[in-house]
């Protein structure tokens, strides 16, 4: 039991991951890291990117797009304090591609005038960003499978 | 006998009118009180794993880490933030809020705490402040339901600042607990500074996580990309939280309270329709029998 961890994923809306996994990868500021079991007491911040989890065979059990956020590991709980976290399937492609245009779009506008709703679009930017590259890689992934 | 009955048929009529108003506002507070509470449940795992986090930061992190974590020298000073409702008509609601909240300025006031500056969400509460003549020193616009937590970001801003400036010795926001839609409770929570305090967690459904306050872990926290980079984002981001989440659990509560006010105020005029309808019709009965008497009467003077 006690090479598992206890994973918890909350956002502001919901409880999104609440379950035992074996390891945990998520986007901090300084790079990605992976969360085994037994790592020391950690407290970061987490950057606009792609946070996944695996089972103790190390296959994957949950992938989602986190847009920012905390993570706290102590003794072998995982909370992760997400601003959001959506899970690949949940991502639709186009609804983020045409997200980030709109943000990029706004940021060329913005960028001469307000520092504040600069700092917010690219924030903005950044995280359709991730969801997209999220959503890419799962979806790219998927296709070469075949069918049972 | 034509005036009693006219004057009790009228009466009731106005009654009724009342009624037809409470009963479309009880309503009305039902619905905006089942997306209140959607929106408190759902952000208050959250704002409680945000909040135990941080409680068990504080208690195993070396507090001069973050002035945030440090208490001040001496405690004069207070910032009291008091949640209440734009618009009256709901119960005791605002004044059982009020009440607490003087209890508790007054108690601070004895142990030392004689400077205290109120800020204020909601129309009601502000009234009730100036009537006493505290000092009110900024009143934050209400929504009617709150939208995201930009709404408390100028707020949190405003208070840590003021924290860290030396401004409050200590910051307390004030705010009614969603319990059941028939149970509301007012309810002090210390912000600032961050006490380890035992979990006194927004609202009581579906909290608890005693594998997450347990355990032995007295070792050191590791801190990326560093304990000040890290603290001046989180703290400062939990405030905000928990300040939005007080704002949520008042609204839920304000509209729970105003469904119960005028589901009381329905039945009582239904209470009383029945009472002056009874009356109405005593009254009446009573005048024909008046009359009958007085035709009978007559006829037997003519014979």
């Amino acid at each position: 039991m006690s090479s598992q961890l206890r994973l918890k994923i909350v956002t502001p809306e919901r409880v999104v991951v609440e379950q035992a996994v074996s390891s945990v990868t998520v986007p901090t500021r300084q790079g990605q890291i992976t969360v085994l079991p037994h790592h020391i007491p950690l407290v970061s911040l987490l950057t606009p990117g792609e946070l996944s989890a695996r089972d103790e065979k190390g296959s994957e059990m949950a992938a989602m797009a986190v847009s920012g956020g905390f993570i706290e590991v102590s003794g072998n709980t995982v909370v992760i304090l997400a601003d959001t976290a959506e899970r690949v399937e949940e991502i639709d492609e186009a609804r983020a591609e045409s997200a980030r245009e709109r943000a990029k779009q706004l940021l060329a506008e913005v960028r001469s005038r307000d520092d504040v709703a600069y700092a917010t679009l690219v924030a903005k930017m950044e995280k359709e960003l991730a969801r997209l590259r999220v959503a890419r890689k799962r979806k790219a992934g998927h296709l070469p499978r075949p069918e049972a | 006998m034509a005036v009693s009955t006219k004057i009790i048929r009228r009466r009731i009529r106005s009654i009724g009118n009342t009624k037809k108003i409470t009963k479309a506002m009880e309503m009305v507070a039902a619905a905006k009180m089942r997306k209140a509470v959607n929106a408190v449940l759902s952000s208050r795992a959250y704002a409680d794993v945000a909040w135990q986090t941080v409680m068990q930061l504080v208690a195993r992190v070396d507090r001069t880490k973050h002035p945030l974590l440090q208490p001040h020298e001496k405690t004069t000073t207070a910032a009291f933030i008091l949640v209440t409702s734009n618009r009256g008509l709901c119960g005791g609601f605002n004044s059982r809020m009020v009440t607490e909240a003087n209890g508790y300025s007054r108690a601070r006031r004895a142990s030392g705490v004689t400077d205290q500056s109120w800020v204020v969400l909601g129309r009601k509460g502000g009234e009730a402040l100036a009537r006493q003549e505290q000092r009110v020193v900024a009143e934050f616009e209400k929504q009617d339901m709150a939208q995201s937590s930009a709404d408390v970001t100028a707020l949190t801003t405003m208070v840590v600042k003021g924290y860290l400036a030396g401004q409050y010795d200590q910051v307390a926001v004030m705010y009614t607990d969603f319990v059941t839609p028939l149970r509301q409770e007012p309810r002090i929570k210390q912000l600032l500074p961050l006490e380890p305090a035992p979990d006194e967690t927004l609202g009581s459904v579906g909290r608890r996580e005693p594998a997450l306050v347990s355990g032995p872990r007295a070792s050191e926290y590791l801190f990326e990309p560093s304990p000040a980079e890290v603290l001046d984002q989180f703290l400062p981001r939990l405030i905000e939280i928990q300040l939005y989440q007080a704002l949520l659990e008042s609204t839920a509560s304000e509209h729970s309270a105003r469904m119960l006010a005028m589901r009381n105020a329905s039945d009582a005029a239904t209470d009383m329709m029945w009472g002056l309808t009874l009356v109405y019709n005593q009254a009446r009965q009573a005048g024909i029998t008046r009359e009958i008497a007085e035709i009978s009467g007559g006829k037997a003077a003519l014979e």
